[in-house]
């Protein structure tokens, strides 16, 4: 069985990294292949290095409150590269309730607020990729 | 309810435990401390009198009883009438520090309309591009006599506001030597934590020089540099390392501005930012340690022949970090000990985070029960009455002792490595902040460190908490940062072109060929020079991309006003 591919990645002029870094060595300690974006990296950017690396999730980390934004443009932009259904986004950071209805509706797996159980977060992704790893 | 009643009791008086025999830093400790623990201090020696060398029970003789500490906070929301309209309010109510921030792509040393600005535009503050955001801001706010605080991530910044207070009060006929207040400034916390695009660190090092001989000529009641603990210790540093890199910095500035001809003695007293962690004595303890620490390096290292050269003032932000999104009216405990941490130790100035901080940018009641908890700690609780009120315990003593031992030994290593620059350049005060944040964040899902209500003691959110969650402030619309650029396109066309022109000349020249940048940037802004425009300009003067992140290519007008000398 071939292990979880997940792509890390901080959109934009946030610099709050610590989730992100911590989700990153959360994900490797879960076995998973991690790749992490880096900071100051644009939504194309990150909907192309995900194609790139074949992942099956973009794990977008914001601390601003605007995941909405962020988000949206992710999903469009694998929709325009007819990605949508190989890959996946969740998302981690600031998320009001009203946001998490947005993201929700826009196709986002997952929303976990600031000091969400990271160990939560990966039992979700194993979870949902348990039947689909040949 | 009916149901729960049904469960069976099971009471054990020895349930939830420490679970802990070390502080957050990983120092261990014994159950008790006894007078042999520190039978090596003298007391003139290891303490002395508040207001004595080496200041370990603080820098004034009287302490709060003659005058209490900074009342401070970041005030910047999205827009600058909001923000000029909370701090109004929030100096009625007793802040008496003005903490100035701007949202993060001006942070990041671009403008509102460049491409990597759209999502974080207007987050963590305003959109401060130019002079007259901050006309807009500080309207009716007096200038002199009142402390600014810039709490900026990069320098560019530091020194783009320090200069738009400049021209601001010289537009007003005011005088600048009353200027009063501090800009971090900080090269190192600038690329370590924030990994900041806008400028290299050999740009930073020597502008950030530039910058501070400037403000002594010219501001001198401005500290030009804060080296900062704050942020290294959120990303990952322990309390002694924390302080560690403030001492670096702190040691490395003063023997640059040597070499520039400026002595110890003449920069005066050194201030620095630092983190109000949860471990309650280790935080006071690493407060006195760092005194104590900079007044020996002064006198007996740099060669401080006054008193005022071996003080150092420390100023405070309590631990955003800390903070949790769950059962956010439980940070209200974290910060009123943070807050009273500081108060015990001695500290200059207090910012203390937001009980809803986790949950979003603080808001308006949030920031007033900041306010109120120093209040009470000092009205009610009685606490700033008496200088240095633990000096003398056994434990934080020891503990002082401690923590001034474990930063010597982190110092002597920097120093090993070839000092705090090349420490920096090498990545190894990256590993080293990775390396201890890790650890933490494994004791964290071990259960070896005990997180209330995230991962022990976890309980419901009732309507309280829930209000608190709900109350965070909201992120601006997508419509508001498009005005956000029509106004930014609309104050960029009323300018003087020529004029601006002519200090895109002189800020690219004196950049290159060497002179102190200052007043071609105060003299730029006052004539409507942008974050980003600063930013680039200063680039092309070191030869490398005008967009910090390789994104445009340099504006026209930039080439036009610059012509004569890009090939």
């Amino acid at each position: 069985m071939r292990k979880i591919r997940i792509l890390v990645a901080k959109v934009g002029c946030d610099i709050h990294e610590r989730g992100a870094l911590t989700m990153m060595t959360v994900y490797r300690d879960a076995g998973m292949e991690t790749i992490y974006t880096g900071r100051f990296q644009s939504e194309e950017g990150v909907v192309n290095a995900a194609i790139n690396e074949n992942v099956d999730f973009i794990s977008v980390s914001d601390l601003t409150g605007s995941l909405v934004i962020i988000c949206k443009k992710l999903m469009d932009g694998l929709k325009e590269q007819g990605a949508e259904n190989d890959i996946h986004v969740i998302c981690g950071g600031i998320i009001t309730d009203s946001d998490r209805e947005q993201l929700e509706a826009m196709g986002v797996l997952g929303a976990f607020g600031t000091g969400y159980p990271a160990e939560k977060t990966v039992e979700f992704i194993q979870d949902y990729m348990k039947d689909k790893l040949d | 309810m009916a149901e729960s009643r049904k469960e069976e009791i099971n009471l054990d008086r020895d349930a939830d435990g420490l679970v802990r025999d070390a502080t957050q830093s990983h120092i261990k400790v014994k159950t008790i401390y006894r007078p042999e623990d520190i039978a090596e201090d003298q007391y003139e020696e290891a303490l002395g009198d508040p207001g004595s060398f080496p200041f370990t029970r603080g820098l004034y003789k009287e302490m709060y009883r003659n005058r209490l500490w900074l009342k401070s906070f970041i005030v910047s929301y999205a827009t600058p009438e909001e923000t000029n309209e909370a701090f109004r309010d929030y100096i009625k109510n007793g802040m008496n520090d003005l903490r100035l921030l701007s949202d993060l792509p001006i942070q990041s040393g671009i403008d509102p309309d460049h491409p990597a600005s759209w999502n974080s535009m207007m987050c963590g503050g305003m959109s401060t591009y130019a002079i007259n955001v901050y006309e807009k801001m500080l309207e009716g706010i007096p200038l002199e006599g009142v402390t600014f605080e810039l709490a900026h991530q990069n320098v560019s910044c530091s020194i783009f506001f320090h200069g738009m207070i400049v021209a601001m009060m010289e537009k007003r006929g005011l005088d600048v030597s009353k200027l009063k207040g501090n800009g971090i400034a900080d090269p190192i916390r600038a690329k370590l934590v924030y990994a900041s695009p806008d400028w290299t660190t050999e740009i930073n090092r020597r502008v950030c020089l530039d910058h501070i001989e400037y403000a002594m000529k010219h501001t001198p009641k401005w500290k030009a540099i804060a080296p900062n603990g704050v942020d290294p210790c959120q990303g990952g540093m322990n309390a002694y390392q924390e302080i560690g890199m403030v001492l670096a910095v702190a040691r490395q500035t003063i023997r640059d501005l040597k070499e520039r001809g400026i002595s110890i003695d003449d920069f005066g007293s050194m201030i620095c930012s630092l983190d109000a962690e949860s471990d309650f004595f280790e935080t006071i303890a690493k407060f006195r340690a760092i005194r104590r620490m900079w007044a020996h390096i002064a006198k007996d290292e740099l060669g401080a022949a006054t008193e005022k050269a071996m003080m150092l003032k420390i100023g405070i932000r309590t631990s955003g970090l800390s903070l949790q999104w769950q059962k956010p009216l439980n940070n209200a405990a974290r910060v009123t000990l943070q807050i009273l941490s500081c108060v015990l130790g001695g500290v200059g100035s207090i910012d203390a985070s937001s009980i809803d901080e986790a949950v979003g940018l603080p808001s308006y009641e949030a920031r007033m029960f900041n306010l109120d908890t120093q209040h009470i700690i000092t009205h009610e609780a009685n606490v700033p009455l008496v200088a240095d009120p633990l000096g003398g315990s056994y434990y934080l003593e020891w503990m002082t002792d401690k923590i001034e031992k474990e930063c010597q030994a982190f110092l002597d290593e920097i120093e090993e490595r070839g000092g705090v620059y090349e420490c920096l350049e090498t990545g190894w005060l990256n590993a080293v902040m990775e390396e201890n944040r890790l650890k933490i964040q494994r004791e964290k899902a071990e259960g070896k460190r005990l997180i209330i209500g995230v991962n022990s003691f976890k309980g419901e959110s009732g309507p309280i908490n829930k209000e608190i969650e709900n109350c965070a402030y909201k992120v601006p619309t997508e419509q508001m940062r498009t005005d956000k650029i029509q106004e930014l396109n609309e104050f960029k066309a009323a300018r003087n072109t020529e004029k601006l022109y002519d200090c895109f000349r002189r800020l690219y020249l004196d950049t290159k060929e060497g002179r102190n940048v200052s007043r071609a940037m105060i003299d730029g802004i006052a004539e409507g020079m942008t974050m980003g425009e600063m930013v680039g300009i200063v680039r092309l003067g070191y030869h490398i991309s005008y967009d910090p992140l390789n994104m445009l290519p340099t504006p026209d007008y930039v080439k036009e006003a610059l012509k004569e000398y890009l090939s």
